[in-house]
């Protein structure tokens, strides 16, 4: 039994599976590969032109035969690792020698379109998919610089699949580099195909609240964290880049910014910190002011507020914790809609409940006001990871404002400063500014 | 780790007394806070807006006691929110009240931080029981008028004095400093009347100046304000701004305070043909008289309302300075310098 008709044997099962004969002059060559990977008739004919002219230009057949592709060993598990990779793998019956071509392949994911979570204004639209040398592709066009780096890595026993680590040589952190190389490279036999594996690889604990990378779905936004010293990492089948470190200023700062005039820019920076503190502060506030220190108010407000929670049966923490939940239900629950349902259940949850809930004196009036601002607010964040912090942490104020009022605000908001500046990434402090600044 | 966030929880929830909270449409939130004494016993009158539905007006609510806390303490058993001082914006003594003394309501306010320092003390020139009966019996407005009254971005006017009861505990403690605070009553066609002020010399009430020369006192301590002065027969003027500057200085062992009073005004109204200079002597001498009564009043009183002392403070040692009000101000000058810049484009225009 040769190899080849061993390599046969383990495909037999599969439907996909094609092995060829070719007659060329005297010749006989054999394709295999998979169908469902690989553009066959078009393969075939690129495959076979060479050789078919080869005799009118005088060349040997076997010259041009290994010319056409990567010579491999004969051997059965390079073989089929070869065909699983979706290569056109060729044997010339004759000598026996196996030849693996890179054949034109068959579409595997979207062509580049608009991004579905990110979103630019002034800038580039076209947002990564799923293919890996797509990704690339598209990141080398929107960074033409020699610096650029690029390391695949292959991951999983079972199963397979691939990361690459980009880089920009003379930019990034040579301390960031040399961890991620470390953590990338110290055993590549575990699968990464997700966030959370990969979270784990590069040794993130679990009870992170911080997020410690962001993705991007954006080239543009990647390229820019290139150049300010970042690792990108893509892992196959994920559309959007991974960029390592996340640091506090992404949260405010997007590269969609330097495509409007600097004064807008920063007022738009400023807006985004005014929202993290509003959707970090409001319901914390509300809470605080209406049931432990309403003398901050004015005189006023106090008895309009007063007015509005007339026959509100609950303190005021329960009631914001009722209307808190439903509203992180409808954030979730908006993810799973067909976006062409979604609209009507935003209103009714929105519109309708919270008109019903104030009619039936559940929650007050200006409850209703400070939630939505919070929700709203939430959004202005740049990046989805970091608004998930934003949603945790003012539970966290809203809870201290309960017990311990306005004083509990303040000292929520030292404890959130207290966290972010102890987080690091791969070495590199949360708290840093876009470029580290000499000792 | 874990056990540490415990521990951290469990003294916050404990030691923090978090159940007592009461949400604000508990709590009871008056805006005034009238007080009488008579026999021993303090009468609280307290003014609370209802909190309902279609804002109708305000309670008043009454109680006796021997302190002020006491008095309160029962109107927040007998209700049924629980009485928060937190918004109390006025506190409204009446005469006999505050001719008997203020010191000893002043330092209970300040030392039981109940009350904001920022409250303003008022003093009523009728029973308080007829004062609140018709403030709150108009039947337009929503009982907030006496709120309103004294703010400085709604119906505060500067021939109304404006003095919050950390200054009025300042002037009880210090000796070289006095305050005035306005007197109201319940007005006819208005629900309250300014009736000028009181000139509270430690605490105590010891003489009156009427609402203009309440005006003038705001104008020389330096309050920069919008006031109209209308001079005798003769036209009316608003003040556009003003400035002060003292200098103290001893004379003979008397006290003579130099001071520079700039004013900047405009004129609303004149009757017949004034020049400018005309005009500027008639208001200088109308200021120099006003002023002069003021302070004649003020020396007789031995109550230092200008803060005179202040300018002195660093010419006395402690020991002198005690005797101030008795000893140095009967003695004191004030050479009072008016500068009048009239401005010409205003509303009239007149000839030079």
């Amino acid at each position: 039994m040769t190899v080849m008709d061993e390599v046969t044997d383990h495909f037999s099962a599969y439907p996909d599976f094609v092995n060829q004969k070719l007659q060329i002059a005297a010749e006989t060559l054999t394709v295999t590969g998979l169908k469902s990977l690989i553009n066959f008739p078009q393969t075939i004919y690129m495959f076979r032109d060479p050789l078919l002219t080869s005799a009118m230009n005088g060349l040997e057949l076997i010259d041009v035969f290994t010319s056409l592709g990567q010579p491999i060993s004969v051997d059965r598990n390079t073989i089929i690792t070869e065909i699983l990779d979706g290569m056109l793998v060729a044997v010339h019956e004759a000598s026996g020698l196996v030849v693996s071509i890179y054949p034109v392949p068959q579409p595997n994911s979207r062509a580049i379109s608009l991004p579905t979570m990110e979103n630019s204004i002034g800038g580039a639209n076209s947002a990564f998919n799923e293919s890996l040398d797509n990704n690339i592709m598209m990141l080398r066009s929107h960074l033409n610089s020699a610096d650029l780096q690029v390391k695949t890595y292959e991951f999983g026993n079972q199963v397979k699949n691939r990361v690459s680590l980009c880089f920009l040589d003379k930019t990034i952190d040579p301390m960031l580099l040399q961890n991620l190389k470390h953590k990338l490279e110290s055993d590549p036999t575990t699968e990464i195909t997700n966030m959370l594996e990969l979270s784990h690889r590069l040794g993130f604990t679990k009870f992170t609240w911080v997020t410690h990378y962001m993705a991007f779905e954006l080239p543009q936004n990647t390229a820019r964290a290139l150049k300010n010293g970042k690792a990108v990492l893509f892992i196959d089948r994920l559309p959007f880049s991974i960029v390592l470190p996340s640091l506090f200023s992404d949260l405010f700062m997007s590269e969609d910014d330097l495509n409007h005039p600097p004064i807008y820019s920063w007022l738009m920076r400023s807006l985004r910190f005014l929202g993290v503190m509003l959707t970090l502060i409001l319901p914390g506030l509300y809470v605080a002011l209406v049931s432990v220190n309403p003398d901050v108010l004015r005189f006023e407000l106090a008895h309009s507020i007063a007015r509005s929670r007339l026959d509100v049966p609950y303190p005021a923490v329960i009631e914001a914790l009722l209307l808190l939940c439903v509203l992180e239900l409808i954030l979730e629950a908006i993810i799973r809609l067909p976006s062409s349902i979604g609209p009507t259940i935003t209103m009714v949850g929105g519109i309708v409940l919270g008109q019903a809930v104030v009619d039936a004196k559940l929650v007050s009036n200006l409850l209703i006001i400070i939630l939505a601002t919070t929700t709203i607010a939430n959004a202005a964040v740049v990046g989805y990871q970091n608004t998930y912090v934003l949603r945790l942490f003012k539970y966290l104020l809203l809870f201290l404002a309960a017990i311990l009022g306005v004083l509990g605000i303040m000292s929520g908001l030292l404890i959130i400063c207290a966290y972010i500046a102890g987080n690091r990434t791969l070495g590199i402090p949360y708290l840093q500014l876009i470029r580290p600044k000499g000792e | 780790m874990i056990r540490r966030i415990l521990i951290g929880t469990f003294f916050l929830l404990m030691l923090s007394g978090c159940w007592d909270n009461k949400d604000i449409n508990h709590r009871a939130l008056p805006i005034a806070m009238g007080i009488s004494f008579h026999q021993g016993e303090y009468k609280v009158y307290l003014d609370i807006p209802k909190v309902s539905v279609n804002n109708e007006g305000i309670d008043v609510v009454t109680a006796n006691g021997d302190s002020i806390s006491a008095a309160v303490n029962k109107i927040s058993v007998n209700m049924e929110s629980q009485v928060d001082l937190l918004h109390l914006k006025v506190i409204v003594v009446d005469e006999p009240f505050a001719k008997l003394g203020l010191e000893e309501i002043t330092s209970n306010i300040i030392r039981s931080r109940h009350v904001s320092p920022k409250t303003m003390f008022v003093i009523s020139d009728e029973p308080l029981d007829r004062f609140f009966t018709r403030i709150n019996n108009e039947t337009d407005g929503d009982g907030k008028e006496i709120y309103d009254f004294f703010q400085k971005d709604a119906g505060w006017n500067p021939e109304i004095a404006h003095t919050p009861v950390w200054k009025v505990f300042r002037s009880i403690h210090s000796y070289t400093n006095d305050v005035v605070v306005p007197i109201v009553k319940s007005g006819e066609s208005t629900t309250i009347e300014s009736m000028g002020s009181a000139i509270l010399k430690n605490g105590r009430m010891v003489s009156r100046l009427n609402n203009e020369q309440t005006l003038f006192y705001n104008v020389f301590d330096g309050k920069s304000l919008e006031g109209k002065i209308e001079i005798m027969g003769h036209s009316t003027v608003q003040i556009v701004s003003s400035s002060i500057k003292n200098n103290g200085r001893f004379e003979n062992n008397k006290p003579v305070l130099d001071s520079v009073l700039k004013l900047n005004v405009t004129i609303l109204d004149t009757s017949g043909q004034t020049s400018i200079k005309d005009f500027q002597t008639k208001l200088k001498k109308l200021l120099d008289h006003e002023m002069d009564q003021i302070f004649q009043k003020m020396k007789r009183a031995n109550a230092d309302i200008f803060g005179i002392g202040q300018h002195f403070r660093n010419e006395l040692p402690r020991t002198e300075l005690a005797q101030w009000r008795s000893k140095y101000l009967p003695d004191a000058r004030i050479n009072l310098d008016i500068k009048t810049t009239v401005r010409n484009t205003g509303n009239l225009k007149l000839n030079d």
